[in-house]
């Protein structure tokens, strides 16, 4: 299927969360829009259930009450994808066998099974996010979109901005960039901060981590820079240890972005393991389960980098 | 190909265990003897998936002069690690990653090679249940006719009295946890070991026997970590210096006695885990190496102010070379799978019950776990031996 008609045609976005007081998504306080689909495949994601483009099931073992007092959901599952150790006598699902069709959703009291995704329209999401207008003229925050990659969802999330901007609200957008050049541009038409991530500088190491080269990404952000000179563009690394933790790639990140004026900074962020707990709910492996945590030091070390860079003081102790 | 001879395939469909070449050999010393030729399929099912990574060909034809060195080490056809034919990962042309379903490519590459029946070794994970089984099964309802051979780890195949590979594990592990257990005692000190056993705690439980461990942690037995030092506070008490208490991975302290942690709100929080203060990390992790050792050695070291020693040895037990029954086992498993087709069987599981091997349904297996009876005359012997297990 292609993505033009996966995504393009459907009149509502596909949406995974809606995140309330989001400091850290663009300036201001912010409501953060998570949505559905990606097109890469990070090896150290900490959003595994925003991969996949369709609603998928997720089963958190600690909320099942088992089969004596319940077992409701293994009568409504038609593929018998759900069964029951013995010695906890609570329900695993056999992911093989799971088509996600959502069935035993409604059934579990609960919530132990919950479905990962769901469409809402432009207004449903607005009627959300201005729940908290006053924070924004506050604070000059407002709507960020995020995934996955949001701007694989391109005509709701362009739908969506361009309402956000009518009705006052400031917009900016979390991307990878691995889209189409229309798909990116018509997002970003109405987005006034673009936080975009630069995940590894070399093609080679790119492909290795994240599943595909960063050519077209490179190519998507370079043409964005040039063909929107007023917006804001906020480049960021997610830095994971032994990964991409090294000067080499951050000094080929400042050496692509800094002769563009637009890009006001280069955020680093230190990589955590907050989606680790996800990838069990999914069943899935996590790639990095037994990876170390970033040491402090490291992230000293590349901030002071990017600070020479942008010609900010550094100040050390 | 000459009409009259069957040509059949074999592939592993999950990890590496010692002596998987063992398996492959029995079956291509079966099949010759019928006269059928057979293929290994390389790297669980990458050889039909992606024949353009193999300049040599995705499949591998098997004489009987395989088994002469088979049983050294490596798996001769290589092992699937992840692989899964209904959800290839690919790279379309809009340079977008996404999973597509290629069995029917799978299928359809094993039509043009003249195959008429696959043998797979299926196997367990502790995250993902029993991967290859389900694989098998679903190729299975697509009319491939299927004969499948059980390897695991932790035993835990349901109506699989010993799956292959799990007697070189027990003696390998058994071997390791003597050997902490004598430094251990050396130095005064208590070692807490984390062996594979996420639902089922067969090998916890057996090489814990042998090696004369203190205390055993299974799945099948909710502990209290009270009583656990307790038991270990009187082998002190006895001039008999406790040093070796063996925990199952998916070991878990009774519902009463848990630690009370953080209640980080489950599948909703997760989605939102820096808004939620209360949620960190750890608190959903269920699958990093040694996280049980860990815990329990902490907690025994608070109860009984004594130096304990977290061990974990994860992948460890899967090295090494196979054991004696593992050998037999193994060129049995892989002869029987070519008996069975033979016979006509078709969507079938080997398994051993003394003397013979018999066929299984697929569907037997699938969705179940095989665990220890907590009163069962195993348990019950090693109470006798002295083993605590802190119910």
């Amino acid at each position: 299927m292609s993505l033009s008609t996966q995504y393009e045609s459907k009149p509502t976005g596909r949406v995974l969360n809606i995140q309330h007081f989001c400091t850290n998504d663009g300036p201001g306080i912010r409501t953060t829009v998570f949505l559905k689909a990606c097109s890469l495949r990070c090896k150290w994601c900490c959003n595994p259930e925003s991969i996949h483009p369709k609603p998928e099931l997720a089963f958190d073992l600690k909320k099942c009450i088992g089969e004596k007092e319940c077992g409701l959901c293994l009568k409504e599952c038609p593929e018998s994808a759900i069964y029951v150790v013995d010695t906890d006598g609570k329900v695993r699902i056999n992911w093989d066998l799971c088509t996600n069709c959502g069935k035993c959703v409604p059934v579990c009291p609960t919530e132990a099974l919950y479905e990962f995704g769901h469409d809402m329209t432009v207004d449903e999401v607005l009627a959300e996010v201005e729940q908290d207008a006053a924070f924004y003229r506050e604070s000059g925050g407002g709507i960020t979109l995020s995934g996955g990659e949001c701007t694989l969802q391109p005509e709701f999330c362009a739908a969506l901005l361009a309402e956000a901007h009518r009705r006052g609200i400031n917009t900016a957008i979390e991307t990878a960039g691995n889209v189409p050049w229309e798909f990116f541009r018509q997002v970003l038409e109405n987005t006034d901060t673009v936080l975009h991530d630069h995940k590894l500088s070399d093609p080679e190491r790119h492909k290795q981590w994240v599943g595909v080269d960063n050519v077209r990404i490179r190519a998507n952000f370079q043409r964005a820079y040039e063909t929107f000179p007023d917006k804001t563009f906020i480049a960021r690394t997610p830095v994971i240890p032994g990964v991409n933790d090294d000067e080499e790639n951050i000094r080929g990140v400042l050496a692509f972005i800094r002769p563009y004026k637009n890009v006001i900074d280069y955020q680093l962020l230190p990589y955590h393991r907050y989606g680790e707990g996800k990838y069990g709910f999914l069943g899935r492996v996590y790639a990095l389960k037994d990876f170390p945590s970033l040491p402090a030091e490291t992230l000293r070390r590349l901030q002071a980098i990017i600070d020479e860079a942008f010609g900010r003081k550094v100040i050390t102790n | 190909m000459n009409p009259c001879v069957k040509r059949i395939a074999i592939n592993i469909g999950s990890g590496y265990l010692p002596g998987l070449d063992l398996v492959v050999a029995g079956a291509a010393l079966a099949a010759d003897g019928l006269g059928w030729e057979i293929v290994g399929i390389r790297d669980g099912y990458d050889g039909l998936l992606y024949p353009e990574r193999y300049p040599e060909g995705g499949m591998v034809t098997l004489r009987p002069g395989i088994a002469e060195a088979a049983g050294r080490g490596g798996s001769l056809i290589g092992t699937a690690a992840r692989t899964d034919p209904f959800r290839v990962r690919t790279t379309n042309a809009e340079n977008q990653i996404e999973e597509i379903d290629h069995s029917d490519d799978v299928l359809e590459a094993l039509r043009k090679a003249g195959v008429e029946a696959m043998i797979s070794l299926v196997g367990g994970s502790a995250v993902t249940g029993l991967h290859a089984l389900s694989v098998a099964f679903k190729l299975h309802r697509k009319r491939l006719c299927t004969v499948c051979v059980p390897k695991s780890v932790e035993n835990e195949i349901a109506s699989v009295q010993m799956a292959f590979g799990y007697n070189s594990v027990l003696s390998h592990t058994a071997e390791t946890l003597e050997r902490i257990r004598t430094g251990a005692q050396d130095v005064g000190r208590l070692a807490v070991v984390e062996v594979p056993g996420q639902y089922a705690g067969w090998l916890a439980l057996q090489s814990g026997m042998a090696a004369l461990a203190d205390a055993v942690l299974l799945p099948e037995i909710p502990y209290d970590i009270v009583k656990v030092a307790n038991a270990l506070a009187a082998r002190w008490g006895e001039g008999r210096p406790p040093a070796l208490v063996v925990v199952a991975e998916g070991a878990r302290p009774a519902a009463s006695t848990a630690v009370a942690g953080p209640d980080a709100g489950g599948l909703r929080a997760s989605l939102t885990p820096n808004a939620d203060p209360e949620f960190g990390e750890g608190e959903h992790v269920i699958d990093r190496t040694g996280a049980m050792a860990n815990s329990v050695a902490l907690a025994l070291q608070r109860l009984t102010g004594r130096d304990v020693l977290p061990f974990s040895l994860g992948h460890l037990v899967r090295g090494g070379v196979p054991t004696a029954v593992d050998r037999q086992l193994g060129l049995a498993y892989g002869a029987g799978a070519v008996r069975a087709l033979q016979s006509g069987e078709d969507g079938v599981l080997i398994t051993l019950q003394p003397p013979d091997l018999k066929s299984i349904p697929l569907g037997e297996s699938l969705n179940r776990i095989r665990t220890i009876p907590a009163q069962s005359e195993l348990i019950q012997i090693a109470r006798a031996l002295g083993i605590a297990f802190g119910d």
